[in-house]
């Protein structure tokens, strides 16, 4: 059954196929998901299946061949690519595997990114209060290279909630890290997300981190497996 | 502005990674600007000497000077009432003694000599003192070379003409010479009061006398000169002010500075290839942080914004560093080369070359790193999903390659502006292009051709070809980098070779041994006499000769005459004149006809074909000479292409018979003689003929080539340069391929090759890189002195095989020592790290 407001994540029928050198590659054959807001999303399927190009795809970093994106009521097929890069400022943070934090800016100035890009003349500000908020807030003139891997993860996620996005799309957020703070991560990142009540869509090959989600999607080369109607109403119980 | 702010504060971020892989991109910059600086500084700082001392070098305010004959006394009369004269002759003059001779500048000064400044003679001596009339006998001052010539020591006698002199002082120092650009002999200063004496004022004689006026009344030269000009309207004198004091070195200097700023702009060029490599190594070493900028909401327009930022900023820290040395420069060479510069420089700072140099760099650099750059704006956020990426868009977007051409024709349009020469510049321009073109177009070939070659069964040599054709080989980089540095090595080379061979052999084979001038009407019968009874001696000839001003083209006075540049040295000064009934031997008429043997009409005369062009003249157009002060109007008959190269007896102005026989006038005769005779004829002559100067061509030739190997060792210096940043761009080419050679060599050792054969196939690459590069370097350079020598130069051209083999050479050997010196590494390479991590 639809919430009466729209999704926030809106993908229909998209095909995406590249060329490469072994001829065409169909990446993602007809993928239907909606997300609405608020909601967890746990995304899972084996290497290959093409988890992470959807992801791209709601990020606004890839076009779809065929098939229509509309994320927070904006389609994405009447934006250019710097209207996309306009929309992912306001409304999308990213969290990945391998942190991709800036080597050569503080903790403090990698968080602060997305809100310069925004033009907040109290970046550096609100920065400083989401590192607090991640339990960084003494070490927010250290670079990426004087942090742990889970204090970098850290500084990643306080950089994606940064600019208060709607949508947090993470990708495998504890794949580097060992169990102890990845779990600690983990619990941070839904926190965080809670707080702000963001929706969250989460490619994972955890099935206790996946488990954690309102709703888990399965996919298998290319396609979204059709979910079994008990889960869909379990998920849809656990929204709040 | 916003999106430039934001974009500077996050360039400024980023640079705190250091500038480890700008290293080449900031020594490649800083040599090229630093090149162009430092002569720019250097010619400013003569040029400002030139004008500070212009009164100096000039003798005076304003300087009238006659050739054949003295002023008037009214003219005199009319120059003293305004201004203090002072009267200077100049001729050139046999000096001897009983066992040497020498051609030397004679100058004979009178006592208020000199007006300005003061003459440095050995311990101190008083000009005047040294050169007046002793127990009968007159001193003279004399340059060191004129004593080492003629073995003499202060306190010995010579004589020069009829008169004999006492050597009493070395001339250290002429206020009013600019030091030797190209003259044929050394310096004998004597008394004006001396000069009859010597007997070498014969009518006709080559002499210049010269008024160098110091005015009563100051700032009243141009309304001086003005009122003279209207008073004496033929005096048919040439006038000298401050302004043209010194013309001649002004020209030669700016000309040799604009040479050397065109080789200094190669540098650049090929500097540009490695600023090219490092922002697009450096991007790549990026792409990371651009997706993760992209991720986070950067639109394109503002990432490339960050990274042009980025390369701007080090550029301008670059440039900066090349201007200071450019700076410095000057004051450490200065020293090193005065004796080679026509005056010390005053070595400071000087603003205008300092911008040309700057901008330079500049624009080379928006030239090379626009379009890495703007590829970066096509960098996928993809990049940070592990599994698609997606192949970089080839070609940048529209703007891009607009700014890329604009930043090359703004390059281009300040080569061209800042040159005198506006057609060797816009020549430069051209083989710049067409040489990268080349390049370019090589390296597609020699990739093509080891694609080709690929199934050799050798592989070593397999490794080598396929390393100069996969994707990302660094074999256009080198090609590019060391092979233009190589063009401009064997540019220069192939033009001083061919000059030289000129001056050496295609000159003498046609040119006279001896020219003798000032020979006196009856002395010319007894003259050649003398000649034909001397053994060794042929092919003498003889013309009649006398100096003359083109006052007048068409009617029209020749300073308001537009004259293109080429043709303006024919009105700079006296041209030589000669009248004939007869063609001269090796006439070429391009235009007219030549007159009866026997004619006897109105003035007719026949000019050089290219100033006539240069002056807009014609057959049947009216040209006036001023000839011993009178105007002689005279209709152009015919035109000559004249080869000043065979150095034979050419005049640019030939009359008809019956206009300038009754003036007073010498011959100048020349003849060619066997070396062994040379030494014999120059005794022979100047015994008998004290008044007739002797001018070896050998010597004279000399002297030209002297002067060229100088302009090529200065050229050559600045090759350098380029050739430097040729060798930085390698050897950044050959250190970013660094970690796959590491790595092909690791994988080579474990499938069982030794390290002898690992070694040989990097080295068949490198040696086959520098072939490649070397031999389309001299097809290059060749090609550039072809046109540069034939077109514009014009001497004739031959490929020079002995620069062209060393150049391949030398080449060969850098790319192997500097190969081998990055590869030595590789082969010790322990294999298991690198196939960890691989």
């Amino acid at each position: 059954m639809k919430e009466a407001n729209p999704p926030l994540v809106e993908l229909t029928d998209i095909h995406l196929t590249l060329g490469s050198a072994a001829g065409q590659v169909n990446i993602l054959r007809g993928v239907t998901l909606e997300v609405d807001h608020g909601e967890t999303v746990a995304v899972v399927g084996p290497s290959g299946s093409g988890k992470s190009t959807m992801m791209m795809i709601v990020a606004g970093l890839e076009r779809p061949s065929t098939g229509s994106v509309r994320i927070a009521g904006a389609d994405f097929g009447g934006l250019d690519e710097d209207g996309l890069a306009l929309f992912r400022r306001r409304h999308i943070g990213i969290v990945f595997q391998a942190f991709h934090l800036i080597a050569t800016m503080t903790a403090l100035e990698n968080v602060a990114i997305p809100l310069e890009l925004a033009g907040a003349s109290d970046a550096f500000d609100r920065a400083r209060e989401g590192l607090r908020a991640v339990g960084l807030g003494e070490r927010v003139e250290h670079y990426p290279g004087q942090l742990s891997g889970g204090e970098q993860q850290r500084v990643a996620l306080a950089r994606a909630f940064a600019a208060e996005p709607a949508l947090l799309l993470a990708d495998e957020p504890t794949g580097n890290l060992d169990a102890a703070t990845g779990a600690a991560i983990v619990e941070l990142m839904f926190e965080l997300r809670r707080k702000r009540d963001a929706t969250l869509l989460l490619i994972t090959h955890d099935p206790d981190l996946a488990a954690r989600c309102d709703r888990t999607v399965r996919m298998l080369d290319g396609r979204i497996l059709p979910e079994a109607p008990a889960q869909r109403a379990a998920g849809a119980q656990r929204i709040r | 502005m916003s999106d430039i702010a934001l974009a500077i504060r996050l360039a400024r971020r980023e640079l705190r990674g250091g500038l480890k892989g700008f290293r080449v991109f900031l020594a490649c910059l800083v040599l090229g600007v630093a090149a162009i600086a430092a002569v720019g500084s250097f010619a400013a700082g003569i040029t400002r000497a030139l004008q500070e001392d212009a009164r100096v070098l000039l003798g005076g305010d304003v300087e009238l000077s006659f050739t054949h004959r003295t002023a008037t006394a009214a003219q005199l009369t009319a120059m003293e009432q305004v201004a203090t004269v002072s009267t200077i002759a100049e001729m050139r003059a046999m000096a001897r003694t009983d066992t040497a001779r020498t051609l030397v500048e004679l100058k004979a000064v009178d006592s208020l000599y000199p007006l300005l400044g003061s003459v440095g003679l050995t311990g101190n001596a008083d000009l005047q003192g040294v050169l007046a009339r002793r127990d009968g006998v007159w001193g003279a001052a004399l340059e060191r070379a004129t004593m080492t010539r003629l073995g003499l020591s202060l306190g010995d006698a010579f004589a020069v003409g009829d008169a004999r002199f006492v050597v009493r002082a070395v001339v250290e120092r002429e206020p009013d010479r600019t030091a030797n650009v190209f003259t044929l002999g050394p310096r004998v200063m004597i008394a004006l009061a001396a000069l009859p004496d010597t007997g070498l004022l014969q009518p006709g004689s080559l002499v210049r006398y010269e008024y160098r006026l110091l005015m009563k009344q100051p700032g009243s030269v141009d309304r001086v000169v003005a009122e003279l000009k209207v008073r004496f309207p033929d005096a048919g004198w040439r006038i000298r002010g401050l302004s043209d004091a010194t013309p001649g070195v002004q020209r030669w200097i700016d000309r040799i500075a604009m040479f050397l700023t065109l080789v200094g702009l190669s540098a650049l060029l090929v500097g540009g290839v490695g600023v090219a490599n490092a922002v697009r190594a450096y991007l790549d070493s990026k792409t990371q942080t651009i997706a993760v900028f992209k991720c986070l909401g950067a639109p394109g327009r503002l990432v490339m914004l960050i990274y042009l930022a980025q390369v701007l900023a080090l550029a301008l820290l670059a440039i900066a560093i090349g201007l200071a040395i450019g700076v410095v420069t000057p004051a450490v060479v200065s020293p090193l080369v005065a004796d080679k510069l026509p005056v010390a420089a005053r070595t400071g700072l000087y603003p205008g070359p300092l911008a040309v140099a700057a901008a330079f760099g500049l624009l080379t650099t928006l030239a090379f790193t626009l379009w890495p750059v703007a590829r970066a704006r096509e960098v996928p956020a993809a990049a940070l999903f592990r599994d698609i990426i997606a192949p970089l868009r080839r070609w940048p977007r529209p703007f891009a390659i607009i700014g890329t051409l604009a930043a090359v024709a703004a390059l281009a349009a300040l080569a061209i502006a800042t040159a005198i020469d506006r057609k060797l510049a816009a020549g430069f321009v051209a083989g710049a292009i067409a040489t990268f073109a080349l390049f370019f177009a090589a390296s597609f070939a020699v990739a093509a051709l080891a694609r080709r070659a690929r199934h050799v069964r050798r592989p070593g040599l397999r490794l080598a070809l396929a390393n100069m054709h996969r994707p990302g080989s660094p074999m256009p980089s080198v090609m590019l980098s060391l092979g233009l540095g190589l063009t401009v090595m064997v540019l220069i080379a192939q033009t001083q070779g061919n000059f030289v061979r000129t001056l050496r052999e295609q000159i003498p084979a046609v040119a006279p041994s001896f020219f003798f001038i000032d020979i006196q009407p009856d002395q010319i019968g007894p003259f050649k006499a003398l000649l034909r009874s001397t053994a060794g001696v042929d092919a003498i000839e003889e013309v009649p000769a006398l100096r003359g001003r083109i006052v007048r083209l068409a009617g029209v006075p020749v300073d308001q005459v537009p004259i293109a540049p080429e043709a303006q040295w024919a009105v700079g000064s006296d041209r030589g004149l000669t009248y004939s009934a007869a063609p001269p031997p090796g006439t070429r008429l391009v235009a007219g006809d030549w007159w009866p043997a026997d004619y006897r009409g109105p003035p007719l005369v026949s000019f050089d074909a290219q100033i006539a062009r240069g002056m807009g003249l014609g057959i049947g157009d009216t040209i006036t000479i001023n000839v011993l002060g009178r105007d002689v109007d005279a209709k152009i008959a015919n035109l000559r292409a004249i080869d000043w190269t065979s150095l034979g007896i050419n005049f640019t102005l030939v009359f008809a018979p019956g206009t300038l026989e009754a003036a007073p006038h010498t011959f100048i005769a020349t003849a060619r003689v066997t070396s062994e005779a040379e030494d014999m004829v120059e005794r022979l002559v100047s015994e008998r003929f004290a008044n007739v100067s002797t001018i070896r061509v050998k010597a004279a030739l000399a002297t030209v080539e002297s002067t060229l190997d100088s302009i090529a060792n200065a050229a050559r210096g600045t090759a350098v340069v380029a050739l430097l940043a040729g060798g930085l761009v390698l050897a950044g080419a050959l250190a970013a391929s660094h970690r796959r050679r590491l790595y092909d060599a690791v994988v080579l050792k474990v499938l069982g090759a030794t390290r002898r054969e690992v070694m040989t196939a990097f080295l068949i690459e490198f040696g086959l890189l520098g072939l490649a590069a070397s031999a389309a370097a001299v097809v290059a350079g060749s090609l550039c002195a072809y046109v540069l020598l034939g077109f514009y130069m014009r001497v004739d051209f031959e490929v020079m095989a002995g620069p062209a083999i060393a150049t391949v050479m030398a080449a060969v050997i850098t790319v192997l020592v500097l190969g081998f010196a990055g590869t030595w590494r590789a082969l010790g390479q322990s294999a298991a790290p690198v196939l960890r991590h691989a």
